[in-house]
């Protein structure tokens, strides 16, 4: 599967998804939708998301699922973390700046 | 399910420098310190069979013989001596929720190179060298040198030094995975809590001596 790109390669700006397509009758639309937060994560961060919701949020749980030892699977997330609070912050001074 | 660990396992990588320089990534908490510990306990029996010393974080001597529980309380002064400022630094200055289990117990893993100190120092070849240093340097008595014993020092002197290399590589690692501090404020911490670490074991072991 294609990766979904976030950035634009030209400018480095946030991009915004312009259009949406029903895959089984091909209606389509076409309106500026914002991309989620999460999808500005890394496709691995995202898994690592994902399986962490699964296991309950237990850090415990994704250290064993992952073998690896619970301060690193910790860091991990806390580095997740940031970089969603970095996002945030990016997204809230663009609607600032637009405003 | 199985294909995405596969991928989060990829890409945080599994390689043997991993293993040899920061085993940490795999194993921490109680699994580390029961880890440490028997190597310590380990560490510290085959010392005794050698009167190999750590007195101190990163000394090794070989001196006195002693009982075996002298031995470990050394390797167990050495161990807390650093893990306790390194804890405390780690509680001021990282952002993460660390937990105590984690410092303690991959610093007490980090001394594993130790073991194989203790190996080297082991030969009595080393202690009959030891003698000849010390006349030569404090009597100014040459005594006939053995050039096997010479080796054989010279070997566990150049295996002491790499290990003692690869040991406080390891407690970086540690103090960095289990506190969760990188960069400048976790090289100048460590080295402060070394250097602290080392005068304090050196003195507490001393009190023990007495």
């Amino acid at each position: 599967m294609k990766l979904l790109p976030t950035i634009c390669p030209a400018c480095n700006s946030q991009l915004k998804a312009k259009s949406l397509i029903c895959e089984q009758c091909q209606t389509e639309i076409q309106g500026e939708y914002e991309l989620p937060i999460l999808t500005r994560l890394s496709p691995e961060n995202q898994l690592f998301i994902l399986e962490f919701i699964k296991s309950s949020g237990s850090l415990k749980e994704m250290a064993r699922l992952l073998r690896m030892s619970y301060p690193t699977v910790r860091n991990r997330l806390d580095e997740i973390i940031k970089r969603l609070k970095q996002a945030e912050n990016t997204e809230e001074n663009n609607g600032r700046e637009k405003l | 399910m199985n294909e995405n660990n596969n991928l989060i396992k990829t890409t945080s990588g599994r390689s043997v420098s991993q293993w040899l320089f920061n085993p940490f990534r795999f194993v921490a908490g109680y699994k580390a310190l029961l880890l440490g510990l028997g190597i310590m306990l380990i560490s510290a029996f085959i010392g005794s069979l050698g009167n190999t010393h750590f007195d101190g974080v990163l000394d090794v001597h070989t001196g006195m013989e002693a009982p075996l529980w002298y031995f470990f309380a050394e390797g167990v002064i050495d161990w807390l001596s650093l893990a306790v400022p390194l804890f405390f630094f780690g509680l001021i200055l990282s952002s993460s929720s660390l937990r105590m289990i984690d410092v303690f117990g991959t610093q007490a893993l980090a001394r594993w190179p130790y073991l194989i100190t203790s190996i080297a120092m082991l030969p009595d070849a080393n202690r009959r060298f030891g003698v000849y240093l010390m006349a030569r340097f404090t009597t100014g008595n040459s005594l006939a040198v053995n050039f096997t014993d010479m080796v054989v020092f010279g070997f566990a002197i150049v295996i002491s030094t790499i290990m003692a290399i690869w040991m406080v590589a390891l407690m970086y690692r540690a103090y960095a995975v289990s506190c969760n501090i990188k960069g400048a404020k976790a090289i100048i911490t460590f080295i402060v809590s070394i250097i602290g670490a080392e005068a304090l074991s050196k003195s507490l072991i001393l009190l023990l001596l007495q």
